[in-house]
């Protein structure tokens, strides 16, 4: 649905992507990960035609968007970063006059279905000027959806929204993803969103394409490391530990440790074999994702490098 | 049909806000206390009262011109800043189709100025004889002059995505084009004056309000500042135009 290859885009003359690569299939919940600035959303507007690039290979929905921006807009549900309404107009009144942009004439019944859907149902005579900014994320994905889009590309769509909020967001994409929208795209630097939504990911920091593949694919074949935190009863042996299982600090009882699981290998095989080497553990704390430790190792300074692990 | 969805929001926005409320009871607080100093002034109610039609004239446009301003600088900038230009233009419709309905929305707000100053033309110079001229040339030339400025705001509105940028450029452009309003014949006499007026589409309908209102000429006689006007709003569509194309929005 998406092919992008070696996407180089420059702003007022500053290169901003350098070598963008995106590859999103029918079905695929794609999380572009990078840190702010590193250009998602920049790649984003090139894919709908609102940037002009110099070089790369572009195709959205078949479409070039140098070309056929506007055919692509029409299949495409946007919800930009920090979008704004029209904080005069009531929901159902704003919704159906961004359906006319799309040609799409809503009825009072297909509104009120879309607003119960995204929790605003009973909000829709209030002017959006009075909502909170759980409320207005909401009506961002109704608005999204607004043109039964093919594909969908969310732009940090939980900034800024409390746990709460965050995971009636999740649902809510879930359940559409559910309904038979095809793909979506999801642009984020919240790492929880992409692990609880996302199939696929992709790394871009600093205008290039660092990783991208399957997330399961790249999680098990990078053999990732991930930070324990252990709290042992006495000192333990150190001098002959687990293969891939290695000692980081202390403070008192507790002990900051690194592994690196093998394809196989499960967590709890570790734990057992340090019991049997007299490690009393009385506790063990996960202290990062194993996502999180692959996004920190591909965006650090060092990672120069790219990475294609499964197209 | 998608022109015609811009222009509802953007004229519902501006007569439905604070803002656009302001503007219309502002302007005809300006009719009336104008009106009424022509009548109850003693020095200006011995005016001719083609004069007064003439001086009314130009007043519209003026006023008519710094809505275009604010309308224009606020059409794309505006948006920007509030956050909701991404939303629009991420939509199926062309750059031109979103100009076309901003400056659609821009004539609506024009029109209803104008429409709000026809009994003002109307009570002041109802005894006189060309008070349909006015009208009809008010139409004819102050439609091109203010939606010129209009489409002028926009292009540095959409290049700039700076609103007081765009406002403060086209206002010092509006300030100076006006000029001629201000000092009189005194400037215009000179060489000088007679270049900025040839160039000048302000002084361009200025001088044909004067021309058919005050000295009775007929439209061949104006055919020339028409061309003039025109000219201004196709060089300024094409600002516009080009602008919109790549509107800075990020």
């Amino acid at each position: 649905m998406i092919s992008i290859e070696n996407l180089q885009l420059a702003i007022a003359g500053k290169e901003i992507l350098k070598g963008i690569d995106l590859h999103l299939r029918l079905g695929d919940t794609y999380g572009l990960l990078g840190p702010n600035g590193a250009g998602k959303s920049t790649t984003i507007f090139a894919m709908l035609g609102l940037r002009s690039y110099k070089n790369g290979q572009v195709s959205v929905l078949g479409h070039d968007p140098m070309k056929q921006a506007v055919e692509i807009r029409r299949s495409i549900g946007v919800m930009p970063e920090n979008a704004g309404f029209y904080d005069w107009m009531t929901a159902p009144a704003y919704l159906q006059w961004y359906g006319r942009l799309y040609s799409i004439t809503q009825t009072e019944r297909d509104l009120d279905t879309l607003l119960d859907k995204v929790g605003l149902g009973s909000e829709n005579q209030r002017t959006i000027g009075t909502y909170s900014r759980g409320m207005k994320q909401r009506l961002a994905v109704a608005r999204a959806l607004i043109s039964y889009p093919r594909l969908l590309i969310l732009d940090e769509p939980t900034n800024g929204l409390d746990p709460k909020g965050r995971r009636e967001i999740h649902d809510l994409l879930l359940e559409f993803a559910a309904e038979g929208i095809t793909g979506t795209l999801l642009c984020t630097h919240l790492l929880d969103d992409v692990d609880r939504l996302c199939n696929r990911i992709g790394i871009i920091d600093q205008g290039h394409t660092r990783l991208e593949g399957r997330l399961g694919d790249l999680l098990a074949g990078q053999g990732t490391d991930q930070h324990y935190r252990l709290r042992l009863e006495g000192k333990p042996n150190t001098a002959n530990l687990p293969a891939g299982f290695s000692l980081l600090a202390h403070e008192g009882d507790w002990w900051h440790a690194t592994v690196q699981f093998k394809n196989s290998k499960e967590p709890s095989a570790l734990w057992g074999e340090l019991w049997q080497r007299g490690w009393r553990i009385q506790e063990i704390r996960s202290e990062t994702s194993s996502l999180e430790e692959l996004y920190l190792r591909i965006t650090a300074p060092a990672a120069s490098y790219s990475q294609e692990v499964t197209k | 049909m998608k022109t015609l969805t811009i222009a509802y929001k953007e004229s519902a926005q501006m007569l439905r806000s604070q803002r656009g409320l302001l503007w219309l009871l502002s302007f005809s607080g300006l009719l009336s206390a104008f009106s009424l100093l022509l009548v109850s002034n003693t020095e200006l109610s011995l005016l001719d009262n083609a004069q007064v039609v003439y001086m009314m004239s130009g007043t519209v446009v003026a006023a008519g011109a710094l809505l275009a301003a604010i309308l224009g600088s606020d059409a794309y900038a505006g948006e920007k800043e509030r956050g909701t230009l991404v939303p629009l233009i991420c939509t199926p419709i062309g750059a031109n189709v979103l100009l076309t309905g901003k400056a659609l929305g821009m004539l609506i707000a024009w029109g209803v100025m104008f429409t709000l100053a026809t009994p003002y033309l109307w009570a002041v110079g109802a005894s006189g004889q060309n008070l349909g001229a006015a009208v009809f040339y008010l139409a004819l030339f102050g439609t091109p002059v203010v939606l010129g400025f209009g489409y002028l705001a926009m292009a540095l509105s959409a290049r700039t995505g700076s609103v007081l940028a765009s406002l403060l450029s086209t206002v010092t452009l509006l300030m100076l084009s006006a000029s001629p309003l201000l000092v009189g014949p005194g400037l215009r006499g000179t060489a000088i004056g007679r270049v900025m007026d040839a160039v000048n589409p302000f002084a361009g309908a200025l001088n044909t309000f004067d021309s058919v209102i005050i000295d009775s000429q007929p439209f061949s006689a104006q055919v020339g500042r028409l061309v003039l006007v025109f000219a201004w709003l196709g060089l300024c569509l094409l600002a516009a135009r080009r602008s919109a194309a790549h509107p800075n929005f990020q």
